[in-house]
């Protein structure tokens, strides 16, 4: 594939700064026609290779904390707007050094979910795939398909406020490619579920989490779930969790990231993206962000000075009303 | 510790109508539960109290862990905002359980299963009023 214009401009940027930094994390193509691989180059000649298109759907934020444990000199990151949130959080945790790294924004016009893709063409193999302005026409085993583009966005992306203006970034690109999706509302996929009954909502979850396998992907890809290694999920004492996997454990162990991410979850999907189990995990976040939202007016990555609520307080709570039994 | 001591409950109080898991700040709610008994001011017998350094040692998983234990209802009690032996432990503590509070019923748990409330030492009276309404809330929430 030559080299489109937003590439090219990638590419330049990137070069630009390439002696300040000692590696890029970037998206390069891969063997599946779905998906493009998050890399990491060292050497110039490598920067070639750098590509961004809508399946850049992965949030390399997730590599930034361990890179930068890693890494002495400065790092260059390609992020999407809601990808910078993540940088930005982990920022204003003092998680990640800001001088650390290089934030290269795309403007971006919205990724598309591969998971949804594969749904609407059953599984079937995909041999190459191509992205028009409104179509996704793919090859597959039993032919060519057309798809109807507005159905296949990341969920994140319908929602999208900031697809234009990433809250943190030292270098934006804009593309020529715009956005085009109706904003929905933020909350909107909780709405169903704050309907049902006490009962309802308790088994609800309760069969989503029989089916979940406690592979800890969720965790792993999470951007800031920094502490993985000392996970309170593999303590021996307290023993916090069994290693039994039921659904009352797999719940506990949701709760435990629920409880970790609350006011820090930047709703980048990932953790619902990787899971093997299609787990609607997003769900129990966006609750807890809105409670947070609601009672602190905090969104998390929006802002590195904010202080992140659940590490601060007030004498005087304006929207906490406590009871008198 | 804190699990086995929520277990004991479990064992514990299986004679009992409803089970309830309290965790009281070591400053002021557990001298105050103290107070309460030296006065001999009559209380349920549905609690187990944990005693905790101060209610900002309060992790908002001890009380969903409480829960998935099978308690049906927790509470949690320390220092008057402001009279933290730690100053500002129960700061915290607030922003913590109320969020959690919220959230509750999200996963399917009545919100009224869980309070947290401010007595202090002197407060033996408070102390008997809140362990007899939670209780009966509780009750009415499990239909007894
Ligand atoms: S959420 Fe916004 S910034 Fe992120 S991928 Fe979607 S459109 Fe782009
Ligand atoms: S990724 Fe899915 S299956 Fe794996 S532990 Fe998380 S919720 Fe369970
Ligand atoms: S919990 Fe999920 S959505 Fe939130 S920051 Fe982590 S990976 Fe992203």
């Amino acid at each position: 594939m030559s080299k489109d214009i937003l590439n090219q401009k990638l590419t330049n940027e990137v070069s630009s700064i390439f002696d300040q930094v000692d590696v890029v994390v970037g998206y390069c193509g891969s063997n599946n026609p779905l998906m493009v691989n998050p890399c990491f180059i060292e050497e110039k000649e490598g920067l070639d290779q750098l590509i961004f298109n809508q399946l850049c759907i992965n949030n390399l934020a997730s590599y930034a904390y361990k890179l930068s444990k890693r890494i002495k000199g400065n790092i260059a990151m390609v992020v999407k707007p809601c990808d910078s949130k993540a940088i930005a959080q982990l920022i204003s945790e003092g998680l990640i050094e800001r001088d650390k790294f290089k934030l290269l924004a795309v403007q971006c016009p919205g990724v598309l979910d591969h998971k949804k893709i594969t749904k609407a063409l059953k599984g079937a193999r995909v041999f190459s795939l191509n992205i028009g302005a409104d179509k996704i026409e793919v090859e597959t085993a039993t032919g060519t398909q057309e798809l109807t583009k507005d159905e296949f966005y990341a969920d994140k992306c319908y929602w999208c406020k900031i697809y234009n203006k990433p809250p943190l970034h030292d270098i934006f690109i804009e593309n020529d490619q715009k956005f085009s999706l109706e904003p929905r509302d933020r909350f909107e996929d909780i709405q169903d579920l704050e309907k049902m009954s006490l009962d309802e909502i308790f088994s609800y979850w309760q069969q989503e989490f029989e089916r979940c396998i406690r592979c800890y992907a969720c965790r792993n890809i999470c951007p800031l779930e920094v502490c993985q290694d000392q996970c309170i999920v593999h303590l021996d004492y307290p023993n916090w969790q069994s290693q039994k996997v039921d659904a009352d454990e797999n719940k506990f162990f949701q709760m435990i990231r629920v409880m970790h991410l609350a006011g820090r979850c930047v709703e980048c999907g990932e953790c619902e993206r990787v899971c093997p189990q299609n787990i609607g995990l997003l769900k129990l976040m966006k609750k807890m962000n809105q409670i947070i939202g609601d009672i602190f007016d905090y969104e998390a990555g929006m802002d590195i000075e904010a202080k992140p609520p659940l590490l601060t307080y007030k004498t005087l709570e304006k929207n906490i009303k406590e009871e008198e039994l | 510790m804190m699990t086995e001591q929520i277990k004991e409950n479990k064992g514990q109080a299986q004679k009992e109508e409803v089970r309830i898991v309290a965790f009281l700040c070591n400053w002021c709610s557990y001298a105050g539960s103290d107070a309460a008994g030296t006065a001999r001011l009559r209380q349920p017998e549905n609690l187990r109290i944990i005693r905790v350094p101060c209610s900002g040692r309060i992790n908002p998983l001890f009380i969903l862990k409480a829960f998935a234990m099978g308690a049906d209802g927790v509470l949690v009690s320390g220092c008057h905002p402001n009279d933290c032996h730690y100053s500002d432990g129960n700061f915290y503590a607030r922003r913590r359980l109320e969020v959690l509070k919220e959230y509750l019923p999200f996963i399917g748990i009545d919100k009224r299963r869980f309070a947290y409330q401010w007595v202090s030492a002197s407060e033996g009276q408070k102390w008997q009023r809140v362990v007899v309404n939670f209780v009966k809330r509780i009750k009415s929430i499990n239909g007894e």
